[in-house]
């Protein structure tokens, strides 16, 4: 009762934040492109049409072009999707901490571990209502106009909101020490660029140098903080083969990421639960 | 009937136990009854300043206090005394150094505890996107109260605070005043046994400031303690039982409002004549105060009884008395004094 509470309130906190809002909009635009574009030709109903045109034949060189304008819309979409996703929730942890809220939320017969992970899941609830509506939205549309019920794209956004829960352990960490949104913000957007170089840390970071112990402490690095770059590249491998990059779907970088978020959680409620307000 | 039987040896309120009986169930009523409401033993808080000095700043240092169990208690101090460190340690808000405390019995950070207080922050901040409703079953649902129970009570005390017809109204739009009263209810949705209130009346105009004052007398009269921050002596003195003044996070003095107000008894003496220098002397050397003033003689004495020594002698020197008043000492005066380490 008392976490769903704090779980419930945070995520009306999230749901009305301005980025979301602007979000939400930005999905319901495209959403709605897409379900007034897209449809068959009345004479051809193997053919894909754009506002009536013909575009490009379902089947295509053995690819689903529908599948394959999924892939890239998930693929594009989910950078921003992220990226809003901080932009609008980074600040709910370091506003919990602001005097006079702090205070109340401390006085209440909850565990401050409690407290921290109702906050943390209100504001992933809060991105993944945004990103439900997007992904349904347009899983309904190509279900409705060209017929192709796509689950596995609809699934995706399972693993996308699981990249955001994990990412949101960074931002809790880095508003809790800060307690700031812009430097959470920040440190959260470093983060996702220190973590694309650690997913293709072969291709750049090894070639700095030939060291054993500066590989391991890399791979150390990987393998401890959440893979956020792993997660989504591989959320949307679950669509379908990309012609463009054949790489098949793992689940590794999800278990690995759930056992540093784990740790990462840990730490900062560990932090959270000594700290003096 | 079961009776359980006690033998306790020691005092209580004053009165000594040997014996009693009482049955089972109405024990812990009595032991809870008899339990002082806030017990601290030398809490002692220290910060430190920055986050990468190892400089530290005594914020409270060695405060014992009792405060009894349906009582309104009133703790006075300058800025920066440590009363709102105080109330943040007794609400695990902030965690002491050294020191124990206890709560309605119970250890600080207790779930237990936190499900029978209310808190009002000094400068408290409501979510902006509720109204005035939603943020109370907000904060009982914190409190893990049914919701059929809070919207109830949520009414009840809105009600109570004045703000019934406000209560679809998004707090962002609320004056300071208007704010003190929802935090008031909302320090009460959990009908607490006793509330911290650190300010309450700030901001509230006079006739607001009142309807508070009534309100706090009614949660007494209901039997809860109330713990009072304030820098409002007037307010404190009105209408508190006991009260402890802080300076420099220690306690300087506890005690009722009669006893702090009658420490000091301030007699100021219009004599026919001057007063000869060795009755002065000699008045000097006996009372705590005196200052003489051409034929006014101002006397601070410890207590009453010594105004007839002090009559005795301006007789017995023949100077005769020709007008006496005696100076009440505001709280206030007795504060400032104090704080400025005037008063002993």
């Amino acid at each position: 009762m008392r976490f769903w509470g704090m779980f419930r309130f945070t995520f009306g906190e999230a749901i009305r934040k301005g980025t979301l809002i602007f979000y939400f909009s930005v999905a319901t635009i495209i959403i709605l492109f897409f379900g007034f574009a897209l449809g068959h030709p009345a004479d051809d109903p193997n053919m894909i049409s754009m506002f009536g045109k013909p575009f490009a034949p379902q089947q295509s060189s053995g690819f689903n072009i529908a599948e394959m304008i999924l892939i890239q819309l998930h693929s594009s979409s989910v950078f921003w999707i992220i990226l809003f996703g901080i932009f609008g929730v980074a600040g709910l942890v370091p506003s919990m901490l602001e005097k006079g809220t702090i205070d109340l939320f401390m006085s209440k017969p909850l565990h401050r571990a409690e407290i921290l992970l109702a906050r943390s899941l209100g504001a992933t609830a809060g991105i993944a209502a945004n990103l439900f509506y997007f992904f349904v939205g347009i899983w309904l549309v190509f279900g409705i106009k060209l017929g192709v019920w796509h689950w596995a794209f609809l699934s995706s956004s399972l693993y996308v909101v699981f990249a955001f829960a994990c990412l949101f352990s960074v931002v809790a960490i880095a508003g809790l020490t800060t307690r700031s949104s812009g430097f959470s913000i920040l440190l959260t957007i470093v983060y996702l660029f220190i973590a694309s170089l650690l997913e293709g840390r072969e291709h750049f970071l090894f070639r700095l140098s030939d060291n054993t112990i500066y590989h391991n402490i890399i791979n150390g690095l990987y393998y401890i903080t959440p893979q956020i770059s792993g997660m989504l590249n591989n959320s949307s491998r679950i669509i379908g083969n990309n012609p463009m990059s054949p790489v098949e779907f793992t689940i590794l970088p999800f278990v690995y990421s759930l056992g540093s978020t784990a740790l990462l959680y840990g730490l900062a409620s560990w932090y959270f639960m000594k700290k003096d307000f | 009937m079961t009776l359980l039987h006690f033998n306790i040896h020691g005092y209580c309120h004053g009165i000594k136990l040997k014996y009693f009986q009482i049955e089972p169930p109405d024990i812990f009523a009595y032991l809870e009854s008899i339990m002082e409401a806030i017990q601290t033993q030398e809490l002692t808080k220290q910060y430190r300043i920055g986050r990468f000095t190892k400089k530290n700043i005594l914020a409270l240092n060695k405060v014992s206090l009792d405060v009894h169990q349906g009582e309104i208690f009133g703790l006075l101090g300058p800025n920066g005394a440590g009363k709102t460190t105080f109330i943040k340690l007794l609400l695990s808000i902030a965690f002491p150094t050294s020191g124990s405390a206890t709560v309605l019995g119970h250890q600080l950070g207790e779930r237990a505890l936190k499900e029978e207080i209310g808190y009002l922050p000094e400068s408290h901040r409501y979510p902006s996107f509720l109204n005035a409703f939603d943020t109370l079953l907000f904060f009982g649902r914190l409190n893990g109260l049914p919701e059929q129970v809070l919207r109830e009570r949520a009414a009840t005390l809105l009600d109570r605070v004045g703000l019934s017809e406000w209560k679809k109204v998004k707090t962002k739009k609320f004056s300071k005043g208007m704010l003190q009263r929802l935090g008031l209810a909302q320090a009460l949705i959990n009908d607490p046994k006793i509330i911290f209130l650190d300010e309450p009346t700030d901001g509230v105009d006079p006739v607001g400031r009142k309807e508070i004052r009534d309100m706090l007398f009614g949660l007494k009269n209901e039997g809860k303690t109330i713990f009072l921050n304030s820098h409002l002596l007037s307010e404190v003195e009105a209408i508190s039982d006991r009260v402890a003044i802080l300076n420099k996070g220690e306690v300087i003095k506890v005690g009722t409002i009669e006893e702090i107000n009658s420490q000091k008894i301030v007699y100021a003496i219009q004599l026919s004549a001057h007063l000869p220098l060795e009755l002065e002397e000699k008045f000097k050397s006996s009372l705590p105060s005196v200052v003489l003033s051409e034929n006014l003689l101002t006397v601070t004495l410890n207590d009453k009884s010594e105004l007839n020594s002090v009559i005795d002698a301006l007789r017995n020197a023949n100077i005769a008395i020709e007008g006496m008043t005696q100076q009440k000492t505001s709280l206030e005066d007795y504060f400032i004094q104090l704080v400025k380490g005037d008063a002993q």
